[in-house]
């Protein structure tokens, strides 16, 4: 990387008060889940007042282990990764499959294709339509319609598109000539070349599943079925109920014995679940930069 | 020779066909989910002009014609103008905050020097954006109780201590803080990539003339974020009528409807919980009709203005 001069610095003391700007930006960001964390670390006491705001006041993993011991939990995590595996691979063949075929020089029909992609970008049924739609085809109260519906993206094709545009045409030319198809051209060629933009389509696939409750809630009434982040939203958001009657029997009786309180166990459940993804996404950074960056390029 | 390239261009053609027919097999599986997916929900519109029952298909023998009778309904029922209200209101405090944070943050990101505490910034931005929307809720729930970390912080700033999250005049503030809080760092990240692209040059030309930060900062940066300030102003405007509805569902109480309930969580609400499936489908396509009309509407004056938009 070649370094950029840019703006040069003047004022000095505007430079620090940018300085300090961006470091109570941070600070903004940051602290919310960090006053999180260490609630959910400290003695049950004191975690009740909610009064811990710079280092946890004693350490205990109480919460951590009521939360671990909580089968419902984990029935929810599992469901959701059932959901989460299965869309991103097919996510990605789909995204492939057309990108690869709009990609083709020869295309017959190229304009209707594009035409079709780009209507329900602009235009869609919205929600109840979709609803009987799932309903309809007897994906309500099944795990498919979590999966089905959610296994290809226009958006996606576009962005796979765009890295396919980039590689050189030359190279499907020459593999032509050697006597490649169709086929092989996509298997010898692109899809080894593709594994960047792959990875991009894989972590926003990823995130997004992980992260979706609302499709759940419309088609999925039974908590067998529902993924994590409908119970979180029973537990952490819906205040009918306490956590103690959303958990497992045993452990709410273990966590009222210890005087566990609520609030530490939401906090718990907070830090727990957010986890996977707060502690991989600094290592995904460079793929969703790019795939934002791919994504804003006209065709 | 011009007979052996005549049979060498129909060879071709015939390999053209083949390879076609042959991309078309990869491509139909998408396509066909595409179509049932995107396509036939849009074709259910027709419910909205229909009297429509569940299980019922939605054209042919014994379908129940209304014309416009739901959207009367609904543009002339009690709720019609606090929804467009809250939608607008909510809305609007978002097109201010939220598209305006990011630009904001990217240019400040800019001026840091210290490439480690940059990156630092920057990664710490991106964290809210992954935290799952109920999570970020479950959070801003807890911290608005009575004895809550915000409505603590409210007190010792000499305000009433209480339940925030069941106050009609903090929810707006909470929807709009909390949308920036979780959207501005990623937002910023198209921003940030735009501005190390600008040519240094035109930097070192404005500091010719004299040019100071701020107004390098008003002469260079900001006239090279314009396409994409643009767009983005242009998709606010047309989503200006369905706020964030998953994020609304979350935060609001009975206690805050006043407030809070917009369009797409009313149509939850009728639609789904009580089954009004045609009511609430003419109330969905109202809004999405008037958001393309506004669409289309930034998207003329932003090509009159500064000769860009999305089409």
């Amino acid at each position: 990387m070649k370094r950029r001069k840019g703006i040069k610095e003047g004022n000095p003391v505007y430079t620090v008060l940018l300085y300090i700007l961006a470091a109570l930006t941070a600070v903004i960001t940051l602290y919310p889940m960090y006053y999180v964390l260490i609630l959910s670390l400290s003695e049950p006491q004191f975690a009740a007042t909610m009064k811990v705001y710079t280092l946890p006041k004693g350490l205990n993993f109480d919460a951590y282990e009521m939360i671990i011991a909580d089968t419902k939990m984990w029935r929810a995590y599992a469901n959701t990764l059932l959901y989460v595996i299965p869309t991103t691979i097919l996510m990605i063949v789909t995204s492939t499959l057309v990108a690869y075929g709009l990609n083709y020089r020869k295309l017959i029909g190229r304009k209707i294709i594009n035409m079709y992609l780009l209507i329900p970008m602009y235009f869609s049924g919205g929600m109840i339509p979709s609803f009987l739609l799932i309903t309809k085809l007897g994906l309500y109260d099944s795990p498919l319609s979590q999966i089905i519906p959610a296994c290809f993206s226009i958006w996606n094709i576009i962005l796979v598109k765009a890295y396919f545009k980039s590689i050189p045409e030359s190279l499907s030319e020459a593999a032509k000539m050697d006597g490649a198809g169709v086929l092989q051209i996509l298997t010898k060629i692109f899809i080894p070349l593709g594994k960047p933009i792959f990875a991009v389509v894989a972590v926003y696939t990823i995130v997004g599943v992980w992260n979706s409750w609302f499709n759940a809630m419309l088609y999925l009434p039974h908590t067998e079925w529902q993924p994590l982040q409908l119970y979180l939203r029973r537990v952490l958001v819906e205040t009918q109920a306490t956590i103690t009657e959303l958990m497992d029997a045993e452990v709410a009786k273990e966590a009222v014995r210890r005087q566990m309180s609520t609030v530490q166990l939401k906090y718990a459940m907070i830090i727990f679940s957010s986890l996977p993804v707060l502690c991989t996404y600094p290592f995904f950074q460079k793929y969703f930069v790019k795939g934002m960056v791919l994504g804003s390029l006209k065709e | 020779m011009p007979k052996d390239k005549q049979r060498m261009k129909r060879k071709c053609e015939k390999g053209v066909m083949k390879e076609n027919i042959q991309i078309y097999a990869l491509m139909l599986p998408t396509l066909i989910l595409i179509f049932i997916f995107c396509y036939i929900p849009l074709y259910g519109l027709v419910i909205a002009f229909q009297d429509y029952a569940p299980g019922a298909s939605f054209l042919g023998e014994g379908v129940k014609w209304l014309g416009f009778k739901w959207f009367e309904k609904f543009v002339g029922g009690k709720y019609f103008f606090r929804l467009v209200k809250n939608t607008l209101v909510l809305s609007g405090l978002n097109l201010l905050f939220g598209v305006t944070a990011p630009i904001l943050f990217a240019i400040l990101i800019d001026q840091i020097r210290h490439h480690k505490f940059k990156k630092f910034v920057q990664t710490a931005s991106y964290m809210p954006y992954f935290i799952s929307t109920v999570v970020v809720a479950g959070m801003v729930i807890s911290f608005l109780t009575t004895d809550g970390i915000v409505t603590n912080f409210l007190t010792f700033l000499g305000l009433p201590q209480k339940d925030y999250h069941i106050e009609s005049d903090a929810f707006p503030w909470v929807y709009t803080i909390t949308n920036v809080w979780k959207n501005f760092g990623f937002g910023s990240i198209l921003y940030c990539s735009i501005i190390s692209s600008i040519d240094p040059g035109l930097y070192e030309a404005a500091k010719l003339d004299g040019a100071n930060r701020a107004q390098q900062v008003w002469h260079v940066t900001l006239p090279g974020l314009r396409t994409v300030i643009a767009i983005n102003i242009i998709m606010a405007v047309g989503s200006v009528l369905s706020a964030n509805t998953e994020l609304i569902l979350l935060l609001y109480t009975p206690a805050t409807y006043d407030v809070a309930d917009v369009i797409g969580t009313y149509t939850y609400r009728l639609g789904i919980l009580e089954g009004q499936y045609s009511y609430t489908t003419a109330a969905g396509l109202f809004t999405a009709t008037i958001g393309f009309l506004l669409t289309a509407i930034a998207n003329k004056l932003s090509n009159k203005l500064t000769g860009y938009g999305l089409w």
